[in-house]
């Protein structure tokens, strides 16, 4: 299965948030969703998905964007 | 009535208002809390001792004006009767103002309406060599501003690396608003400096692996901080402490230190000027064996 890709780099706060949000819920448990996005919305977006039982189980940067790993909790 | 007699009023929370025969009497109010039957009798005093109105200071506290002088005995009985006390001023230690803490707020690291009960009950009233202030934030945003107070309190998450799980993935570093987090020069381990770390936990709240832990959650203490006439912000001193019991301890040794140290009138944040910080440091170290 391909990994998609959601690109929030141009969001901000709550707005990150909810699309990650949604993008999860298009995919199954356990499922993986990368999220490109900028520093500052880092704090809000992991401590959100922390909370609701997702993981960060990877992170890579390129020239300042963080790309996270997200693999969908439960 | 003498001047004296007016001085005398005034220690007692009643003030002398501009117009003759007048007064504003502050009430002793802890941490901004009031109980509804208190507000109910505040309510009714000001309308049978006042004019109806009531004046909520910057430092929350509760002052009816327009009290006439006769009518301050029966207006403190009136109060009293519904555990509302009156308030103090002059040189000792004044309202402890505090936020909602961890019980109400959900950035709460302390329970700040706690620790304001137990400092009140401990030192309200107590003679300074001049008016002394405690304020106490629940964690590092500061809605209380600790930094204006005498003594601040803010409620304080200090951070530990642990190497096993730590990939090296720079989130931490990112979000740290004070860039306090470094990686080593053999780029093996991160470290936090403890003078630009301001305790706010964001390492540990966005570390993806939980390699960033909590070493203390607890109280972290600023002295001799003032605004008035002439503002200056009060500068941490020690280390974290864990405990409200440890908290109180080093309060306690701080005003001990200022009534051995203080001149009459002078502001703690002055008298610090002349001993330095350190040698405050070192009265409580000693003193109360504190970190
Ligand atoms: S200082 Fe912190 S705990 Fe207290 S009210 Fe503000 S945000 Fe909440
Ligand atoms: S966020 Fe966590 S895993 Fe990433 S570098 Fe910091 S401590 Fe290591
Ligand atoms: S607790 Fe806050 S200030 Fe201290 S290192 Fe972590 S992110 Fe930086």
């Amino acid at each position: 299965m391909t990994t998609s890709t959601l690109d929030i780099t141009g969001d901000v706060c709550p707005m990150t948030f909810v699309k990650v949000r949604l993008g999860l819920h298009k995919i199954p448990p356990s499922g993986k969703l990368n999220v490109r996005l900028k520093e500052e919305a880092l704090k809000n977006v992991i401590s959100s998905l922390k909370t609701e039982g997702h993981r960060v189980t990877n992170v890579s940067r390129e020239e300042g964007i963080f790309l996270l790993e997200v693999t969908k909790g439960g | 009535m003498s001047e004296a007699a007016f001085k005398e009023l005034k220690k007692g929370g009643m003030m002398r208002q501009s117009e003759a025969g007048l007064f504003s009497v502050r009430l002793h109010v802890v941490g901004g809390r009031l109980a509804t039957p208190q507000l109910r009798a505040i309510q009714e005093a000001a309308d049978r001792f006042g004019r109806g109105e009531i004046h909520l200071t910057t430092r929350q506290g509760v002052e009816i004006p327009h009290v006439p002088q006769d009518a301050l005995a029966a207006l403190k009985e009136f109060l009293a009767t519904s555990g509302v006390g009156v308030g103090v001023c002059g040189p000792t230690v004044r309202t402890v103002t505090a936020c909602q803490g961890c019980r109400v707020c959900p950035s709460g690291v302390i329970d700040s309406p706690e620790l304001a009960e137990a400092v009140d009950r401990e030192l309200y009233g107590n003679p300074v060599p001049h008016k002394f202030k405690v304020g106490i934030s629940g964690c590092v945003n500061n809605c209380m501003k600790a930094e204006e107070n005498d003594v601040g309190i803010k409620g304080w998450i200090e951070p530990r690396w642990e190497t096993p799980a730590c990939t090296f993935c720079g989130v931490c570093q990112a979000v740290c608003p004070t860039k306090a987090i470094a990686t080593s020069e053999d780029g093996r381990a991160l470290i936090i400096d403890p003078t630009l770390c301001i305790g706010c936990g964001d390492c540990i709240t966005s570390c993806p692996t939980g390699s960033m832990r909590e070493e203390i959650r607890g109280y972290r203490i600023f002295a001799g901080g003032k605004f008035g006439r002439r503002p200056s912000l009060g500068k941490r001193i020690l280390g974290v402490l864990r405990t409200k019991e440890e908290a109180m301890a080093a309060i306690l040794a701080v005003l001990d230190f200022f009534r051995i140290h203080g001149k009459p009138g002078e502001r703690f944040g002055d008298t610090l000027q002349r001993t330095g910080f350190p040698a405050l440091e070192t009265f409580i170290k000693v003193g109360v064996g504190r970190p």
